[in-house]
């Protein structure tokens, strides 16, 4: 990571953060001028004139008063626009960088998490660019120019103010490591206390049946009562660092009252002075005091930019065919890749692959789990590209599958092929939304679906999925086949779909795909050894690479890797 | 609010009172630090000859700067404390009520991750004690003690002072609470489309770029988020009008005290040095009292976290809890499954008809059918969870009812359950006055030695180091080994092979049945590896036994399942 320390930069922040400090100058202006106005309102008033002599000084002094608001608030507001602005703008380069870097990168970095951080993981960083950041700006100039102002008018307080700061710092520095030193010591002892409750609740099932679930309920009071003695441990450190910021700024403010009434008594100064700098005193410790509630938010904000900049720079550069011709594919066409290999974040996958096929078959792709299958899948599906080989198509080279025409032949179906929540009819259709309802009906009949849609009472418009009527797992396989067929896919990737099924749905569905894609060119992954007999082709996956290829018949024949597989 | 605050608030009355007074104290020490400084600078203005005069009010500005940061210090301590308190008990509250239950938890409630977003809710709960009913039970009191004190001062001022915070603390709180509402509904809603949205679209992710159609998706979504940063505008603009409309009540009863203390000195009632006193001492009150609006602002945002746990304890009320009766337990048992029908409540359709066989001691019984066909509800009725519509269930002629679970049955399902614990504590939990040696006995059965050997801490290893280390199998071998431990007449199974590569199928297969001799097995499941080994074979469809026999038997009298098992040895015996 090599961001560079200090405020964020995105576009217009400049511009922004000249504003806000603009806007601080002023506001620390409005300060002295409230400051002073009350000043001379209560100094006038001790010493013995009537409410009505007064009346312009409390009139300025409510006019300072009001404009120092309107001046913070519209701080707020300049950074609240920019920073929903920019919001907008990163989280619509995230998304296009998720759908850009595909699926090797989403399962990498799993779904939950990118979502969480395009989310949440936004709102973090939108709360430091709203607030967290203005505090800071506004650190720097409001209490610089009161501190300023009050040495112009005693450089004694001055003195005792501008001490105080480099004090609390080494103070939050020192008993904030302190507590992180705790928090460290502390942590494992606190991971395990607090994940001990939804740990339990998980088990619950598993504890009920071997009839420990009651007993349990003793342990959870325990344990949690664990927890909030460490916590209590740890926390009494932590917030020491506030009660530092507090108990200095609160002395700070006590010891420049007592050596301004010294003084008084003394005669060096006079009264109007004098207030107006224990009128300011706390008004130059407040911005330092809110910077310090706010470090949560700044950290939280901080770590998730982090984590958004990641993802932004390893957006892959796009991928549009250019000016080459368009990707055509019927019966006898051919397809040719060679020395193919793959890696991803610098970690070979897959190398020198090499296979060619012409016109339709079916193309099963074995090996050990991990071996590398779905990888192979994976990329013929476009979902990630190579570092290294060619491909080549009708005798067109093509760079990479990562191209819409390409994406246009090619139905993927994986084990739980993903069901939108939305109508039957519309999943179906899901690549060809066009389609009439009574192709789709067309396609039902074909897949077997026909006496399941009969059932439903909206027929083909009931909603599945998420909220909807769940499907089974042979179910789905069946829709993403119809979604298949329906847009006429002449090349159909299937990613492990029969194993996870009850043998009897296997037996019905590996029926209907023989039946129905036999004139598309079709690719499986699979290690159910009944599938390998009605293969057109095996393509053996063992350490990185191809190691055997041909028909079941010739790789027993050839007692090699294949046949240890099946027959271990 | 009746279940989970209320109660909670009650139990705790006299550590949030001590909390409110650390608060108030502290809260106090702020504004008279202020009061004594100003009273201090005017005093000494007067010159007076004798230091002594002004000997107290130095004293007491350090005792009181001092005392603001001590006493806010403990009543942050305190309140995390209660707070942390009143967690626990919630966990204990909430785990009670789910307890009895815990069978059906996968059959109510649609959603896995219900109960970690239950745990999640009583974490979020901590800030409404924090956040929004300590501070407001703070600024209410220091509130009336303001009122207090002026009303005793000067009773005409007071009101007048008074009815002015009172826009502070309550209506503008009040105002802010309703508006809020209608935001956070809104900010809500659309958050949860964004969510849904974003998740529909990564986990289709490969169908919306074969779709061609990821640019209309975009679309949609980037609309919605525009949608959700309007509203949060709006949310926010509405904030920072309410905070001005705040501080100018500030800047007012500044100036009517500013007003009352010239008043006050021109009748003689105070001398002039308390002016500033006064006036000081104001900004430090109201600055205590403004957070009251935000505090009150967030109590929409616990409604969810409330209202699930709410849902949680009527659904789990609504459920009658059949008392059971207990059942001598016995080595040699005979499940007899005796013309059982069921019928859920909210459908009319029968899951199982009139089925009936027997299972004797020490038989195994291997159970098949697709999704739908009833397989998981007669093992739901085989363990008592649930009571046939009609028919019996017996064990030994004695009708099951779920206190056999513990005894007599253990069960191995697809995602067994392993705590955060070491491995060993994992098996322990079977039989928690287990030797060591049982568990090296279940250990080497389950087939788990040579991996143990090859971990540095062996059964000490806790389960979460090895994170995801653990494979499929390797974490149902460390389950079944606790089913061992446990030692019960019968195990039930229930498809603990899916998902599983087809040689760990295998071999997970062939340690089960062959380290549990003597055993009754009820093995649910979805291939037919293993099932020459079984006793019996029982195949469901749509509610009746459509097959049942052993397996040379079913081979030559049914073409069907002779093809399922041809299918799924690989070898085809009719092309």
């Amino acid at each position: 990571m090599n961001r560079k320390k200090g405020l964020p930069s995105y576009p217009g922040s400049k511009l922004l953060y000249s504003w806000i400090g603009f806007f601080s100058v002023l506001e620390a202006i409005a300060i002295i001028a409230q400051a002073f106005f009350l000043a001379r309102v209560i100094t006038f008033l001790f010493e013995g004139q009537m409410i009505n002599e007064v009346i312009n000084d409390i009139v300025f002094f409510f006019i300072s008063f009001v404009v120092r608001y309107m001046i913070t608030f519209s701080i707020r507001v300049i950074a609240e626009r920019y920073s929903l602005k920019t919001i907008e703008q990163l989280r619509e380069q995230l998304i296009h960088a998720y759908f850009n870097n595909g699926t090797a990168f989403i399962s990498s970095h799993g779904t939950a998490r990118l979502v969480l951080l395009a989310i949440e993981g936004m709102d973090q960083l939108k709360d430091y660019l709203q607030i967290a950041i203005p505090r800071m700006i506004r650190t720097m100039i409001v209490p610089f120019f009161i501190v300023v102002y009050i040495f112009t008018v005693d450089k004694v307080s001055a003195g005792i103010l501008v001490v105080t700061v480099p004090i609390i710092i080494i103070f939050m520095i020192l008993l904030g490591l302190a507590a992180q030193k705790m928090a460290d010591k502390q942590y494992e002892t606190y991971r395990i206390l607090s994940n001990h409750f939804v740990d339990s609740l998980k088990g619950l099932e598993t504890l009920k049946y071997i009839g420990e679930s009651k007993r349990h309920e003793s342990k959870i009071a325990t344990v949690s009562d664990d927890y909030r003695k460490a916590t209590n441990k740890t926390l009494r450190m932590a917030f020491l660092s506030s009660f530092a910021l507090d108990f200095f700024t609160s002395l700070s403010i006590a010891f420049v009252a007592v050596t301004l009434g010294f003084r008084l008594i003394d005669g060096i100064t006079t009264l109007l002075p004098a207030l107006t700098i224990l009128i300011l005193a706390p008004e130059y410790f407040l911005p330092i005091r809110q910077v310090g509630k706010d470090y949560h938010a700044t950290l939280d904000g901080q770590v998730a930019m982090e984590q958004i900049d990641d993802v932004l720079v390893r957006v892959n550069e796009h991928k549009q065919p250019g000016n080459d011709e368009q990707i055509k594919w019927d019966q006898k066409s051919e397809l040719t890749i060679d020395q193919i290999r793959i890696a991803f974040e610098d970690k070979t996958i897959l190398q020198d692959i090499s296979f060619s096929w012409k016109g339709p078959g079916f193309i099963g792709i074995v090996g050990e789990s991990g071996a590398g299958k779905s990888t192979f899948l994976h990329f013929l599906a476009g979902f990630n590209r190579q570092v290294q080989g060619s491909i080549n198509m009708n005798g067109q080279t093509i760079k990479t599958f990562q191209r819409s025409d390409w994406l246009d032949k090619i139905a993927y179906i994986p084990q739980h092929p993903y069901i939108f929540p939305t109508s039957l009819a519309n999943n179906i259709r899901f690549y060809e939304p066009d389609a009439s309802d009574e192709a789709v009906e067309r396609i039902v009949k074909k897949i077997g679906l026909q006496s399941f849609v009969e059932q439903l009472p909206e027929g083909i418009h009931e909603r599945i999925g998420e909220g909807g009527r769940m499907l089974s797992g042979g179910q789905e396989q069946r829709v993403a086949i119809a979604r298949a067929l329906l847009s006429e896919r002449p090349i159909i990737l299937l990613d492990e779909p029969t194993a996870h099924l009850d043998v009897e749905t296997e037996y019905e569905l590996k029926q209907l795909m023989i039946d129905v894609f036999t004139e598309k060119l079709v690719f499986f992954a699979t290690h159910r050894i009944h599938w390998m007999q009605s293969m057109d082709e095996l393509i053996v996956i063992d350490k990185q690479t191809i190691v055997e290829h041909g028909t079941h018949e010739q790789l027993i024949n050839k007692n090699g890797t294949y046949k240890t597989l099946i027959y271990g | 609010m009746q279940t989970w605050v209320k109660p909670y608030i009650n139990k705790n009355k006299k550590l949030i009172a001590l909390t409110v007074l650390l608060g108030v104290i502290g809260a106090g020490a702020g504004a008279m630090l202020l009061f004594v400084s100003g009273y201090l600078i005017s005093k000494s203005a007067l010159r007076p000859v004798n230091i002594m005069i002004v000997y107290v009010p130095i004293v007491s500005v350090r005792a009181f700067s001092i005392g603001q940061a001590v006493f806010l210090y403990l009543e942050k301590l305190a309140s995390h404390d209660i707070a942390l308190r009143i967690l626990a008990r919630m966990r204990t509250q909430l785990y009670r009520i789910i307890e009895p239950q815990a069978a059906f938890l996968r059959s109510r409630f649609k959603t896995g991750d219900l109960l970690s977003v239950l745990a999640d809710d009583i974490e979020h709960l901590q800030d409404l004690y924090l956040r929004t009913i300590f501070p407001s039970i703070l600024g209410l009191t220091l509130f009336t003690i303001v009122a207090f004190v002026f009303g005793i001062f000067d009773i005409v001022f007071g009101i007048f002072i008074i009815l002015t915070l009172a826009v502070i603390v309550c209506l503008i709180p009040f105002i802010s609470f309703l508006k809020s509402k209608k935001h956070h509904d809104e900010i809500k809603t659309k958050r949860h489309s964004l969510y849904s949205q974003l998740t529909d679209a990564m986990f289709g992710l490969t169908d919306w770029l074969a779709s061609g159609r990821q640019d209309k998706w975009q679309q949609t979504f980037f609309q919605t988020d525009k949608q959700l940063l309007h509203a949060e505008k709006q949310f926010q603009h509405m904030r920072v009008f309410r905070d001005m409309i705040s501080q100018l009540v500030v800047g007012i009863v500044i100036v009517l005290t500013i007003i009352w203390t010239s008043i006050q000195t021109t009748n003689e009632v105070i001398t002039p040095t308390l002016i500033a006193a006064f006036v000081l001492m104001m900004f430090a009150i109201a600055d205590s009292l403004l957070p009251l609006s935000e505090a009150i602002e967030k109590i929409p945002s616990y409604t969810d976290s409330l209202n699930r746990m709410n849902d949680v304890k009527q659904k789990m009320d609504d459920f009658d809890h059949n008392v059971t009766a207990d059942i001598p337990f016995s080595n040699n048992i005979q499940l007899a499954i005796n013309n059982v029908t069921y019928q859920y409540p909210s459908s009319n359709e029968n899951v199982l008809n009139d089925v009936s066989f027997t299972i004797d001691q020490g038989k195994r019984i291997a159970l098949l059918g697709r999704s739908g066909s009833g397989k998981s509800t007669l093992l739901k009725l085989l363990t008592g969870i649930i009571q046939p519509t009609e028919g019996t269930i017996t064990l030994n002629g004695q009708i099951v009812n779920s206190s056999i679970i513990a005894k007599h049955v253990a069960i191995l399902n697809q995602k067994p359950h392993l705590f955060s614990t070491s491995i060993k504590n994992n098996i322990r939990i079977g039989k928690q006055d287990a030797t060591d040696e049982e568990i090296e006995r279940v250990v080497e059965k389950a087939q788990l030695t040579e991996l143990i050997n090859e971990l540095p801490d062996g059964l000490n290893t806790q389960m979460e180091e090895m994170g995801s280390r653990f494979s499929g199998g390797e974490r149902q071998r460390i389950a079944f080994a606790r089913i061992l431990l446990q030692d019960t007449p019968i195990i039930m199974i229930d498809e603990a092979t899916v998902g599983l590569d087809p040689v760990t199928e295998k071999s997970l297969t062939n340690t089960v049945l062959s380290s549990t001799k003597d055993k009754t097995i009820v093995w649910i499941t979805h291939h037919l590896t293993g099932v020459d080994a079984m006793d019996e074979i029982v195949f469901l469809k749509d509610g009746n036994i459509s097959l049942h026999g052993h397996h040379e038997q079913l081979l030559q009298t049914s073409s069907y399942y002779k093809n399922l098992y041809a299918m799924d040895q690989g070898t085809f015996l009719n092309g």
